[in-house]
């Protein structure tokens, strides 16, 4: 394991390095850092592409399983194109995931010692009871655009066209919504 | 880029259409690949998840209401919620409950919508009354499709209530239609 200055941290870039440069032996720390860095992003994508929490989880592992596979074997020349190398993977997998293929319990099997990822924080509990406060509180139109929205995966024009709206009259009720409702939730700063 | 402030953070509307795939090809990549690198983007990014995760669960568990469109009726279904219907002709009345195992409750308020620009719906209880202004409605429709909280209705003792539809305009209030709903607890 290489030793550092426990006050100067590492970017994504120089972990990806020391990865590399421990080869053949193994950089635990610099892995359970990037590893728990990147989880979060890596299972967002996921979420995003497969809408499916379990199916996330599984990219997540698989995608990191990979990246870590590829920097040991000194497979990423560029390490400041790092996001650019793990979307890559993660298109590679989420195409992998569509056609019913799985490379998991194989690479599990050879890598299985790699750390395994804190929670994200969508895993954490939100206070549901308070969310069903705030919702009430919305205008119907805002409160059906966001349900119908995040309960069905409705995009913006089909809910226009589903409830006599405009396109951008439904993303300005969404828009406005969701602040509302980070703001009743106490959800930290306003937004850009 | 894991510095600890992001130089050029995703606007908020932007990482909302992202989710949701409407952004052009282009415009997606771009996102993809800044939240892939950006650890403050990915957390906004997984507030708004978190948010959406929250909205959904707390109607699939019956906690708000919401007026909704016949599609996305179909949705619910689809996602495994039992859903009881109550499709009710204008004055007409019906029989109505909600039981344990019931997800959902679905009035279908047939209606004739094509020359309103704006409908109210108010609740006449025995106890007062509710207005919800401004509800959403395809005019087209001919009907509209009002999904009250379950948990609350789970709870409610026998009792007869009224929807009016009231359509709205500079000229003032026009009733369209009333319904009559006589609830039985199971």
């Amino acid at each position: 394991m290489h030793t550092r200055e426990p006050d100067q941290p590492l970017d994504d870039a120089a972990l990806a390095q020391a990865i590399a440069a421990a080869a053949p032996r193994v950089d635990t720390a610099a892995e359970a850092e990037l590893y728990r860095r990147l989880a979060p992003r890596v299972r967002h994508y996921g979420l995003r592409h497969l809408r499916d929490a379990h199916a996330a989880e599984d990219l997540m592992q698989q995608v990191l399983l990979m990246t870590l596979e590829r920097l040991r074997a000194g497979r990423l020349r560029q390490p400041e194109k790092l996001a650019s190398f793990v979307l890559g993977m993660s298109r590679m997998v989420v195409l992998e995931a569509r056609r019913g293929t799985a490379r998991r319990e194989g690479l599990l099997r050879t890598y299985g010692d790699v750390p395994e990822a804190v929670d994200p924080p969508e895993q954490r509990d939100l206070d549901e009871a308070k969310l069903s406060s705030c919702l009430e509180w919305l205008p119907e139109r805002e409160r059906s655009v966001l349900v119908m929205g995040f309960f069905a995966d409705k995009p913006a024009d089909t809910i226009a066209r589903e409830l006599g709206l405009t396109l951008v009259n439904t993303r300005v009720i969404r828009h406005r919504a969701l602040l509302k409702l980070r703001e009743c939730m106490n959800m930290d700063d306003t937004p850009p | 880029m894991s510095s600890p402030i992001c130089i050029a953070p995703i606007p908020y509307a932007a990482l909302v259409e992202y989710w949701f795939g409407e952004l052009p090809q282009n415009e997606d990549e771009r996102i993809e690949v800044h939240l892939l690198d950006c650890a403050q983007c990915s957390e906004r990014l997984g507030d708004l998840v978190k948010l959406g995760a929250g909205i959904s669960s707390v109607f699939r568990n019956g906690g708000v209401r919401a007026v909704i469109s016949p599609s996305f009726l179909q949705a619910m279904k689809r996602e495994g919620l039992r859903v009881r219907e109550y499709r009710v002709a204008p004055g007409g009345s019906v029989n109505c409950t909600i039981s344990a195992a019931d997800d959902a409750v679905v009035s279908r308020l047939q209606a004739t919508l094509e020359d309103a620009t704006r409908v109210d719906l108010v609740h006449l209880y025995e106890q007062g009354e509710s207005r919800l202004p401004d509800i959403p409605f395809e005019p087209a429709a001919g009907e509209v499709l009002f999904c009250p909280s379950a948990a609350s209705l789970k709870k409610s003792p026998a009792h007869t209530a009224t929807i009016r539809l009231l359509a709205v305009d500079e000229t003032g209030e026009h009733p369209i239609a009333e319904y009559t709903f006589v609830h039985t607890p199971s």
